[in-house]
């Protein structure tokens, strides 16, 4: 019997197949390599988000604030190349700056959610909020186009190997990386133990507050990554850009198959709810569908993902004998 | 033989308003088995979570392991010592492979970034599962196993640590008896090779037929420790039960009316099977069994809460049918559960608003909104005649002591003017003083001629409320005892006996009463 996230990936990767073979009768240009290096470029952002995501979902936290944090480091990042010259160095930079920015608003989280103990939900909403709040003081919701930034970021942004965009690397990195981590690090694997069983995490002697505020830190860390894909990608900076993605990012990695009440994903079901979420919204616009039906679906989507994964949880459960009755 | 492997003294642990341990002694020689037993609630878990480090005892305690004082103050100390605990509810991660649960831990003191050797990993957790000879797959997750393998699993674990002293808490209680013998035979290998193992369990025949040593514990006091040898089962009893009861046995006669509450052959798989019984008025029922014997979930499926499979419900001779908890409750059906502070109160609101909570309906005015003053005397009502102190119905609940705490739960349920009460663990938690004071209660609830029901593990309890006594097993009824004849002894010899061997009638020769176990 295969295991259950098996049969979970593979369901979802199903559907995306059969989504791939109606669109490709809707619309011709769907399925060409172009369109898809397209999907994959601009999803990118929300890819990275899901993949630290997926962590905090494993050891059954939530982060709402991820997009406000990567835009809160995407603003940090445009006023800095305000100061800096036009030069690889400054590209160099912000690689290191921005993931630092990053890393530290989620250590703040994970500070509060790790020692403190206040419910991730709580904290999150309430660093969202602030920083939105700060991020519109600073910038007067005004937006940077590409003519603030250097062109040296610029030319990075359109640098393409092998006719691939450079971000499309980046996610790759980013993603094998957590692969990596996740399966092959301690850490990795007491992460997946805490969402287990907390309570048997304890009693072997994993130390869940390092855990915690690992998860946190590292979804900072991408938070700032995404952040610099983010510019990268729009060659802009809008302070309100991003507002709400972070719903969408919490729907691709329970559509991947990360149990919300933790213990189970994976990174190669969070890219592959990424890509599900992405060819619906591609293929709706091949298909001229108005957006706000995008909306819809998807919405329609995440409930029915959620709604599955509740009921077999709950047959589960079920099955469990409490007493064994003389028969 | 003789050598000791460990050594525990002086330890007590005192809880919030409760000392669970009180200068107790544990001794455990090199390749013995040594049984640690005592009824519910006499302190067995907290010494073991001492041991293993999860609980810190009162300062005084002093631990030798192998002859030299140690210090256990984190689940990682016992660990690196060598003392696995096997707890009764596992410690094992579901979603992870078998071979991964049986290393973790072992790299808990690394690196948050070392390599996790996977073929090692693999390679400890085959030569443990060959160690026992069990045939399990390494490559599965844990919740693909079934109770027993899983229990296996544990073990393997504690061997491939190289465990010196292994604790097994209740380890038999969801095993079929072939597995049963299986454990024995492991445990007859963890001896041979010189590891101790503390076994923990209420079945008194299986304890004689592993152990080497008892020590018994009672109401968090060190009884003794004995030989197996100098044993049998009535004198353990004995050990256990102890001569001082707490409270008075209730000797009122009371003058039995007609049934108010009827439950036939009510049956719920994996929870509890053929169930019947009568609550008369004017009597108290009292049920009680161990741990794990289908007592609370009886209760949660009268009530509405746990729904059962077969069986039918009858209340003032009609029957009735109950499918949730708003069900009972308007039928006339009060459930008062163990977690009084979770399940029977909203502690951050007053006395007032817990109270009013089951019967905000009735009490509003003709604009339907909620009447406040109403609502203020009901409280007051209550506080009154349950004698609540402080008598301040606007104080939080949390301000209370846990005896007022429960009476403003019985209180809130009374407003609902039930027919029938079920009590689960009434005075859990609760001081001595006013232990006696929700009895009383309780009997009085009764005298009005109420149904009432009182389920507890704690036996002089039993004998204090209760006119007619049940006590269950296995998610049976396995005996039934009027309190005349009831004795701890008596009702201990029904919750355990026969337990994984038995199937003869029970015969209850002074009532006459036969429970025939199929």
């Amino acid at each position: 019997m295969k295991s259950l996230i098996k049969q979970k990936e593979f369901s979802i990767f199903a559907i995306i197949v059969l989504l791939c073979i109606v669109l490709s009768f809707v619309s011709p240009v769907f399925l060409t390599v172009g369109n898809f290096l397209d999907i994959m470029e601009g999803n990118v952002v929300m890819a990275i988000l899901a993949i630290g995501m997926t962590l905090i979902i494993i050891t059954s936290d939530i982060d709402v604030s991820v997009a406000a944090v990567t835009t809160a480091v995407a603003v940090t990042i445009g006023s800095l190349f305000g100061h800096l010259p036009n030069s690889w160095v400054s590209v160099l930079l912000i690689f290191l700056i921005a993931p630092l920015v990053g890393l530290i608003i989620g250590c703040v989280n994970g500070l509060l959610v790790s020692r403190i103990k206040i419910p991730a939900i709580v904290v999150t909403l309430g660093t969202l909020n602030i920083i939105n709040g700060l991020v519109l003081y600073f910038t007067n919701g005004q937006y940077l186009n590409s003519s603030n930034l250097p062109a040296a970021f610029i030319s990075f942004a359109n640098y393409e190997l092998l006719g691939i965009p450079i971000l499309i690397y980046l996610l790759t990195v980013v993603a094998v990386l957590t692969w990596y981590i996740l399966k092959h690090t301690l850490i990795g694997r007491s992460v997946l133990a805490i969402g287990g069983k907390s309570q048997s995490a304890v009693r072997v002697g994993i130390d869940e507050k390092k855990i915690k505020m690992f998860v946190f830190a590292y979804m900072g860390f991408l938070a700032g990554v995404a952040a610099i894909a983010q510019t990268a990608y729009t060659k802009a900076v809008d302070p309100n850009g991003m507002l709400g993605l972070e719903m969408m990012v919490i729907a691709a990695v329970v559509l991947g198959g990360t149990n919300i009440q933790g213990g189970r994903g994976t990174i190669q079901g969070t890219l592959l709810g990424v890509l599900l979420l992405a060819i619906i919204e591609n293929g709706m616009i091949l298909a001229h569908i108005d957006t706000f039906w995008q909306k819809v679906v998807t919405g329609a989507i995440i409930v029915f993902a959620i709604s599955y994964d509740r009921i077999s949880y709950k047959r589960q459960q079920a099955k469990l004998t409490k007493i064994e009755v003389e028969a | 033989m003789s050598e000791s492997i460990l050594q525990m003294t002086n330890i007590s642990k005192t809880f919030p308003g409760v000392k669970a341990l009180d200068d107790v002694q544990l001794d455990i020689r090199k390749g013995e088995v040594h049984a640690l037993i005592g009824e519910n609630g006499a302190g067995k878990s907290t010494l073991i979570k001492i041991l293993a480090g999860v609980y810190t005892p009162d300062p005084g305690a002093k631990f030798f392991f192998e002859g030299k004082e140690a210090e256990i103050k984190k689940p990682l100390d016992a660990t690196m010592k060598g003392i696995s605990i096997i707890y009764q509810d596992l410690s094992l991660f579901p979603n992870l492979t078998v071979a991964e649960n049986i290393y973790i831990g072992r790299d808990s003191d690394k690196k948050a970034w070392t390599k996790v050797k996977w073929k090692e990993i693999k390679k400890i957790a085959v030569k443990a599962l060959q160690d026992m000879e069990v045939d399990i797959d390494p490559n599965v997750p844990v919740e693909q196993l079934s109770i027993a393998q899983q229990q296996l699993v544990e073990i393997a674990r504690a061997i491939a640590f190289d465990a010196k002293l292994i604790v097994m808490d209740e380890p038999t209680s969801s095993l079929s008896e072939g597995e049963v013998e299986k454990l024995y035979k492991i445990i007859e290998k963890l001896k041979s090779r010189g590891i101790s193992v503390i076994f923990i369990s209420h079945k008194l025949k299986e304890l004689f037929k592993v152990s080497d040593r008892f020590t018994v514990l009672r109401d968090g006091k060190y009884i003794g420790t004995y030989e197996a040898a100098d044993m049998d089962e009535p004198k353990l009893i004995q050990l256990m039960v102890g001569r001082n009861v707490t409270y008075e046995k209730n000797e009122s006669t009371v003058q039995v009316g007609e049934t108010i509450f009827k439950v036939d052959s009510l049956s719920k798989k994996g929870n509890f099977a053929d169930i019947s019984l009568e609550v008369k008025k004017g009597e108290v029922l009292g049920i009680t069994g161990l741990v794990g014997s289908g007592r609370t979930e009886l209760a949660q499926a009268i009530f509405g809460v746990n729904n059962p499979d077969e069986g039918s419900l009858e209340l003032n001779g009609e029957k009735i049918t109950v499918n949730s908890a708003s069900d009972a409750v308007k039928k006339g059906i009060a459930y008062i559960p163990e977690a009084r502070q979770t399940q029977g109160l909203v502690l951050e609101q007053s006395v007032i608003n817990n109270m009013s909570l089951p019967v905000l309906k009735k009490l509003r005015n003709k604009l339907k909104l909620i009447d406040s003053k109403l609502e203020v005397s009901l409280a007051e009502q209550y506080v009154k005649s349950l004698d609540i102190r402080p008598a301040l119905p606007k104080l939080p609940a949390s301000n209370l002591s846990g005896g007022n705490q429960q009476k403003i739960v019985i209180g809130k349920w009374l407003a609902t003017q039930p027919k029938v009460i079920i009590f689960d663990e009434p005075t859990n938690g609760i001081d001595i003083g006013a232990k006696t004071e929700i009895h009383k209660l309780i009997r009085r609830l009764a005298n009005d001629g109420i149904g009432v029901i009182v389920i507890s593990s704690e036996l002089p309890e039993i004998l204090a409320v209760s006119d007619r006594i049940l006590v269950m097993r296995h998610g049976r009824i396995s005996g039934e005892l009027s309190v005349q004849e009831a004795t701890q002894e008596k009702i201990m010899s029904f919750a355990l006996q026969g337990q994984g061997s038995a199937k003869t009638p029970v015969v209850n020769t002074e009532s006459g009463q036969v429970s025939q176990e199929v």
